[in-house]
């Protein structure tokens, strides 16, 4: 009958599929942290949110569409307090579920009940081996949570779960650590790459790898093979020699996509802002015609030419990097990623005015002081002067405050 | 969650004449091109490039013997020997598995 | 890989598969190797 075709997978990946194959959704802006990194600037809630109905209409969506699975995170996803009831629908509709977060919900009897799953995963963030490279990240206490939350889940026997790095200029040095942590708890590593996306563009001059750095992790990266997940983050660094496991391809609407809190579609987690804004699920096609007929998504499935990289030799495996990393260091789609391990990025952003580089549409941070580089970071948090300044009680009957969920069931009148 | 396996099955003899069928933990999408497979305990996506492959896979459950749904197809010895590797490569991935008396 | 001409059989008992080349008809890539999902 049919001959095989050498197609490969990416080849018909690259010109979108009629469903995405995961994808990344944010269920809520309010988090109990305040990293100083955080791609989707979160901290408070925002009062558009989706309602539980509005959000298991999506899961409805997402089963007729055979999604695989849906990252779900946040902010902080377990802080919303229909989180358990989305979660356990979403798998009794056939939708896998792997969600993030920074441990703070994971109790002995959350992580029995999460072991005792067969389609809930869990991913906890951590950024530093030690709690002083952590925390100057993440903010006091936090390595401390994710310590308790990978025992608790390690003691209720759920192994496997992720534990997941982003890789920055002060932690690049302790992957071992990190391995020997997740190796510990009987969890699987994952190293991703800072991008200078939300909160991330504030502290990327001092934060992104070195050059000399990204050869360093790539190596370690190669030398441990499919037992390290990457999230598909390096492939940029792909130009280095053998590409690492991984489609070695941007996904944003292709194969991939971020719904936000408030039901937005962009083309990707690390690309919250206007340009690369599809659709809302609230439109009338839902977010079935967002994927299909959204004019943003339809332009990212046309072939990619190359633009300035289409002369270099290494095009083929980096494909000229990520466009969050260029858009948000204001260098031009069609050129070198700011990373270019040629160092054709570096050249190119010698010539982006300072101060030029799109700013995110939205900021969900808390309301504490924040220096514009902060080297060391003082956080102070105010205590919430409504459902929409999260934190984690939220839910919980406080005296003088209503309890429920929030700005979205107009309770707490903000 | 079960773990990822160690090492996968190593890819050698695949026997045509036992009884097979997609894993349960298995989720078959067809696409345009062929389809796409996701194991929700290995968290492995497999990709396949023939819809005649597709139409193998999905009717192995309904035959005694992968040997009988690959005869099925009606293809040229050729092509049931490509046929024949992915579906030993699907085994060795743990997409497809071996039907015992219980689950026949 | 033997192959026999008889056409009734049509392919051999058991298939032995070559560990170096790598299959035409079906690829293999994590869940997690698809970049855009954190």
């Amino acid at each position: 009958m049919t001959a095989p075709t050498a197609t490969r997978l990416i080849d018909h990946f690259k010109l979108g599929l009629d469903a995405p194959i995961c994808l990344t959704w944010e269920l809520t802006y309010a988090c109990n942290l305040s990293c100083v990194h955080c791609l989707s600037s979160s901290g408070r809630r925002d009062p558009r949110e989706l309602t539980t109905a509005e959000a298991k209409a999506v899961i409805d969506e997402l089963e007729r569409m055979q999604v695989f699975y849906v990252n779900i995170g946040g902010g902080e996803p377990t802080v919303r307090s229909d989180f358990w009831e989305l979660v356990d629908y979403a798998t009794a509709h056939k939708v896998g579920v792997k969600f993030s977060t920074n441990g703070v919900k994971i109790t002995p009897e959350v992580a029995a009940r999460l072991a005792a799953s067969d389609y809930v995963d869990v991913q906890i963030s951590l950024d530093g081996a030690t709690a002083e490279v952590n925390d100057h990240v993440r903010g006091p206490g936090s390595y401390a949570t994710a310590m308790r939350a990978m025992a608790n889940l390690k003691n209720a026997g759920f192994t496997g779960f992720k534990l997941s790095v982003v890789c920055t200029r002060q932690n690049v040095g302790q992957l071992d650590e990190f391995k020997a942590i997740a190796d510990t708890y009987g969890a699987q590593l994952r190293l991703t790459r800072l991008r200078p996306s939300g909160r991330g563009a504030d502290v990327w001059d001092e934060l992104h790898l070195l050059p000399h750095q990204q050869k360093e992790l790539y190596d370690w990266l190669v030398a441990h093979g499919e037992d390290v997940l990457t999230g598909d983050s390096f492939f940029h660094l792909a130009a280095f020699g053998d590409a690492l496991p991984g489609l070695n391809l941007c996904g944003a609407g292709r194969v991939v996509c971020l719904i936000d809190p408030v039901g937005d579609v962009y083309a990707c987690p690390f690309a919250i802002h206007e340009n690369f804004l599809a659709g809302s699920v609230r439109d009338a096609g839902g977010f079935h015609g967002v994927w299909r007929d959204s004019a943003l998504f339809q332009e990212l499935r046309q072939p990619q030419t190359g633009g300035a990289c289409r002369s270099c030799q290494h095009y083929d495996a980096c494909q000229g990097g990520c466009m969050a990393a260029k858009f948000f260091t204001g260098l031009p789609l069609d050129g070198p990623d700011p990373e270019c391990v040629q160092g054709y990025g570096e050249s190119a952003l010698a010539g982006v005015v300072a101060g030029s580089a799109p700013k995110p549409s939205l900021d969900h941070s808390h309301r504490t002081e924040r220096k514009p580089r902060p080297v060391t970071l003082t956080l102070s948090r105010r205590p919430p002067a409504s459902a929409c300044d999260e934190s984690p009680l939220a839910g919980f009957e406080v005296i003088g405050q209503p309890s429920g969920s929030g700005c979205a069931s107009g309770a707490c009148g903000c | 969650m079960t773990a990822v396996p160690e090492s996968p099955a190593v890819l050698d003899r695949f026997d045509l004449d036992r009884a097979w069928g997609v894993h349960p933990s298995v989720a078959v999408r067809p696409e345009p091109f062929g389809a796409l497979l996701y194991h929700f305990g290995t968290r492995r996506l497999s990709f396949l490039k023939d819809p005649t492959l597709l139409a193998v896979v999905t009717t192995l459950s309904d035959h005694p013997s992968a040997r009988a749904a690959l005869a099925a197809t009606g293809a040229d010895v050729a092509q049931q020997r490509r046929l024949a590797r992915a579906l030993a490569t699907l085994a060795s991935t743990d997409m497809i598995t071996e039907r015992t008396e219980a689950s026949s | 890989m033997p192959v026999e001409t008889d056409a009734s059989t049509a392919v051999t008992e058991t298939v032995e598969v070559d560990l170096v080349e790598e299959d035409l008809l079906v690829e293999d890539v994590s869940i997690d190797g698809m970049c855009g999902v954190y």
